[in-house]
């Protein structure tokens, strides 16, 4: 499963970087403007980070102990899985189809709200969890 | 890919994961909740898991569900929900199976 999911995650690095050396080929020869290579390369990230909040939520992890931890994580992984997906896809929108400043602006409020959201809505079911704990264990 | 659309075409198997939704169930629980029969809701589950929908862990003689959907294969189940795919089917197997039912009583 891990040597998979390196295997995914390897064979992304490379397309990203494969990419970046054939749009920096096309620039260099005139084939491709530099604000075309810009954003071809802004939305193959923004649909990668898409790709990677798609399969989010499948990545479950062991059993955890309580009945409560497993439904605030599986509730986490579904609310931070929707976000990234959403990120990835406007981020990659806007990059195709916006002009360039309210790509660049639009595109990094997308993500970073999507980030706040998975990591404030992480944060919370942690808080939750643990407090579930504590409150078991004084019993 | 061919696997989850036949697993989302059911209503019982939606359901299921509708349920799956909320907290992680065990086998008994879900069972408990649809009018059907154990073994029908076994194969239920094998075909969530064949599609690798939902993940299954035994502790002693219970086993626990949990929900594995990917943002893709959520939204395909809310669209098959909404627009009521399979549901048809499902009502002319459930037709169906009473027919067979009065037919064997009479």
């Amino acid at each position: 499963m891990i040597v998979r999911q390196l295997g995914y995650a390897l064979a992304f690095a490379a397309l990203i970087l494969a990419a970046a050396a054939g749009l920096r080929y096309g620039v260099v020869s005139g084939a491709v403007d530099a604000e075309s290579a810009r954003r071809i390369m802004q939305v193959l990230l923004g649909l990668g980070l898409a790709g990677y909040g798609n399969f989010m939520p499948k990545k479950l992890g062991r059993p955890r102990r309580s009945p409560e931890a497993e439904a605030r994580m599986q509730a986490a992984l579904r609310v931070g899985g929707w976000a990234m997906t959403l990120a990835g896809l406007a981020y990659a929108g806007l990059w195709a189809l916006a002009p360039l400043a309210l790509a660049d602006t639009g595109g990094t409020i997308a993500v970073a709200s999507a980030a706040a959201t998975t990591l404030g809505y992480a944060l919370w079911c942690f808080a939750a969890c643990r407090g579930a704990r504590n409150a078991s264990a004084q019993r | 890919m061919s696997r989850v659309f036949k697993a989302l075409a059911d209503p019982t198997r939606r359901a299921v994961l509708q349920h799956l939704r909320r907290r992680p169930m065990t086998a008994g629980e879900l069972s408990a909740l649809f009018p059907v029969s154990k073994p029908t809701m076994s194969a239920h589950f094998a075909v969530l898991r064949e599609a690798d929908l939902i993940d299954a862990h035994k502790q002693g003689t219970t086993i626990t569900y949990r929900l594995k959907l990917s943002v893709l294969e959520d939204a395909l189940l809310e669209f098959a929900h909404a627009f009521g795919i399979g549901a048809g089917a499902a009502a002319q197997a459930d037709d169906n199976s009473t027919h067979h039912r009065e037919g064997s009583a009479s």
